[in-house]
């Protein structure tokens, strides 16, 4: 009994959480024992290549596919259609009515989660308009282009002022200035007070918007934290150009110093550089350069997921 | 917010939706006017069969070879013989020649068989006494007749004549209710008018999912929305629209009594159902359950098939399933007291039509209230199995209550 008041309160404090979600498709463990915990009014990512099973989590979590094997609660509901009219979803694969008009498509969406179609009509013309598209608000969704019909299911999907907002790799088919709008529109979402979770395989915007993150790999949870303790798995970088790239001064060296045209890449001994440059100059090579970079997401998500997995994920 | 509340609110959002779809595209004016090119594609059709048909009626006779001294009383006797028989269709007798008999009345007989300048369905010859009748193979009432003119002419003879003797008095009796036999028209009707709406509304339902499937919208109503809730309001915005293209058809129906001379409404007084004036309400109800069981099937068929190619391909066997159940509803709606019209009025997909019947023909009501509660357990059961298939089949979701207990009990 204890233990149960104990879980609603940590669940009270977290608008998403599962553990040991399953997911088999015939033979595959597509999602294989993830857990997740998403605090509330945060930006939260998961981030994996392609067919990480990232999709496939999400999809559990709001109740579209039931999982085989673990609990999940969202928005303190066992049942995620409980929450089903708090909660927001863009899917990964778009899908709006081509018939509709930009207006009543955003109306329809919120009449969905319980907002009527008068209140929904008046806030999607008030959302199409701050987002730069007013003048489409009449336009039928099969003459926009698919840049803007995807903003438009955004706004569709938080036009009922969700408290969460699912979002399935959101930044995908956008250009870049509509990739600025977006980064905006989750970032003004959050400023509301809305949690927002959404799946990425793009670093950029993960380590711009995102308060914690998962890496998930192979249908795993490689990696759950803050985007700090994610960059903290990694050293910092060192970029140092000699004076002269002369014999001896690979010995000097890291073991793992990689030479880049003149200069030189390695990771910040854990006793730090200041010894390393002193042998560097006693043995004549020199400082003509020196940078100490800090790792980008990137780099970590490299590391943690291995370099094939995401030259499939960029492919 | 409950379950079944918010469930309901959805449905009907979505059938919202897919209603102003229907009725506001340009191809609804198309649909609406179906029965136009129905009644049309049917008149012109059926001019063309009653041409070619009264053309070789026109040419059919029957030939009594006769002396001279027996055609005026044949053709008398005759006279009085044919308003037994209405004097056009299928049940007409055709008109009656007189030949003179030549030497071999027999082979006069077969010789008027080949002539092409009329129809020679059956020739009388001999004394009347014991006439020979030849006849062709489809022409066994036309033999009769002339057997009972040769016998009818022989009884005038004796009676010194053919004068008519009698002149009788006819007067249409209006009855207080309607006729059994009016009743049963009226079931007839009534199970072959479901069977039509339905025939051509629910079928359309086989590809109410394609939209969403092709569009992706699916995913957007499936997070959104549980898929009973999706597949009822999709049953509801096809149904609307069938409901507005009967109420289009009906108004105008129902006003057609005012554009029929005033003796031909009288002709309907004996139609009527057993029980009484609550029969259309009954009939729309009986529509409704009709048109959302077979929508419910077909609409569950549809949205398993991928692709339209495939939509197509179900349409022949949806068909010949719905004629199959209107062959079985009218079998026992023939047979009221049989187990089979029992088993007509239990089976779901045929009882809708069964139980319209039984209001022309039974005036209890109870019964209805059952057969409706029963019909609208089976819409439920037919929309929660189509929504538990999609979403294994298309969705790819499993139930992972029912493998955790089997695992824990394990």
């Amino acid at each position: 009994m204890m233990w149960q008041r104990r879980d609603q309160v940590l669940s009270s404090a977290l608008a998403v959480s599962a553990t040991g979600l399953v997911k088999r498709f015939g033979d595959r463990r597509v999602v294989d024992g993830v857990s997740i915990a998403v605090p509330k009014g945060m930006i939260y990512g998961v981030l994996g290549p392609n067919g990480a099973g990232k999709t496939t989590t999400l999809r559990m979590l709001l109740g579209i596919i039931e999982p085989d094997e673990g609990q999940r609660m969202l928005l303190g509901r066992e049942r995620p259609r409980e929450a089903s009219d708090l909660v927001g979803y863009l899917p990964e694969e778009r899908g709006l009515y081509p018939s509709m008009k930009c207006r009543e498509a955003i109306a329809f969406m919120g009449a969905l989660r319980g907002l009527p179609w008068t209140v929904g009509r008046k806030r999607a013309l008030d959302l199409l308009e701050g987002a730069g598209l007013g003048h489409a608000a009449d336009e039928k969704i099969r003459k926009l282009s698919k840049g803007m019909a995807q903003l438009v299911q955004l706004l569709g999907s938080v036009v009922h002022e969700p408290e969460l907002l699912v979002l399935d790799e959101p930044f995908s088919g956008l250009d870049p200035v509509n990739q600025e709008r977006l980064e905006s529109l989750i970032q003004a979402q959050r400023d509301r007070g809305a949690t927002i979770l959404f799946s990425t395989h793009v670093m950029a915007h993960a380590e711009r918007l995102c308060d914690r993150l998962s890496i998930i790999a192979g249908g795993k949870v490689k990696f759950e934290g803050t985007v700090d303790d994610a960059l903290g798995v990694l050293p910092h970088q060192a970029h140092y150009t000699p004076h002269h790239n002369a014999d001896g001064l690979e010995a000097l060296l890291p073991a793992d110093a990689e030479r880049e045209n003149g200069s030189w890449r390695f990771a910040v001994p854990n006793e730090g550089i200041e010894a390393l440059l002193v042998k560097l100059i006693d043995a004549g090579h020199g400082i003509s350069g020196l940078s100490i970079e800090r790792p980008k997401l990137h780099d970590v998500f490299v590391r943690i997921v291995g370099r094939q997995a995401l030259e499939g994920a960029e492919a | 917010m409950s379950n079944f509340a918010r469930g309901t609110r959805q449905a009907l959002t979505i059938a919202r939706r897919d209603f102003v779809a229907t009725v506001f595209a340009p191809t609804f004016l198309l649909f609406l006017l179906t029965p136009v090119f129905m009644i049309g594609l049917g008149i012109a059709g059926g001019y063309s069969a009653a041409s070619v048909s009264s053309g070789g009626a026109e040419k059919a006779v029957i030939v009594a070879i006769a002396p001279a001294d027996r055609a005026a009383p044949l053709i008398a006797v005759d006279t009085q013989m044919r308003l037994l028989f209405p004097p056009h269709g299928e049940n007409a007798r055709p008109a009656l020649r007189i030949e003179v008999p030549e030497r071999d009345m027999a082979a006069q007989a077969r010789s008027l068989f080949a002539r092409g300048d009329m129809d020679v369905q059956a020739v009388l010859y001999g004394p009347l006494e014991h006439p020979q009748i030849l006849r062709g193979a489809l022409a066994s009432g036309e033999a009769t007749y002339l057997a009972q003119l040769a016998e009818q002419t022989l009884r005038a003879e004796k009676a010194g004549g053919t004068t008519q003797l009698s002149d009788a008095e006819i007067t249409v009796f209006a009855r207080d209710q309607t006729s059994s036999g009016g009743r049963r028209q009226v079931a007839y009707f009534a199970s072959l008018g479901l069977f039509l709406m339905t025939l051509m509304l629910s079928g359309q339902a086989v590809g109410a999912m394609a939209e969403e499937r092709s569009n992706k919208v699916i995913e957007v109503l499936a997070a959104a929305v549980p898929l009973e809730s999706v597949f009822f309001g999709k049953l509801l915005g096809a149904f609307g629209s069938a409901v507005l293209f009967i109420g289009f058809w009906g108004a105008l129906l129902l006003n057609l009594p005012r554009l029929m001379p005033p003796d031909a409404t009288s002709r309907f007084a004996e139609f009527g159902a057993a029980v009484g004036p609550v029969f259309p309400l009954l009939f729309v109800a009986y529509f409704t359950m009709a048109y959302m069981l077979l929508s419910a099937v077909f609409l569950g068929i549809g949205a398993l098939a991928s692709t339209q190619r495939e939509i197509q391909l179900l349409s022949f066997p949806i068909t010949i399933l719905q004629f199959a159940v209107f062959g079985f509803a009218t079998f026992g709606a023939a047979r009221p007291d049989s187990w089979i019209a029992t088993a007509t009025q239990i089976f779901p997909l045929s009882s809708p039509i069964a139980m319209a019947a039984r209001a022309a023909y039974s005036p209890e009501l109870w019964p209805h209230a059952l057969a409706l509660g029963w019909q609208a357990l089976w819409v439920a059961i037919t929309v929660t199995i189509a929504a538990r298939m999609f979403r294994r089949g298309v969705l790819k979701s499993g139930s992972p209550r029912r493998r955790a207990k089997k695992t824990a009990s394990a």
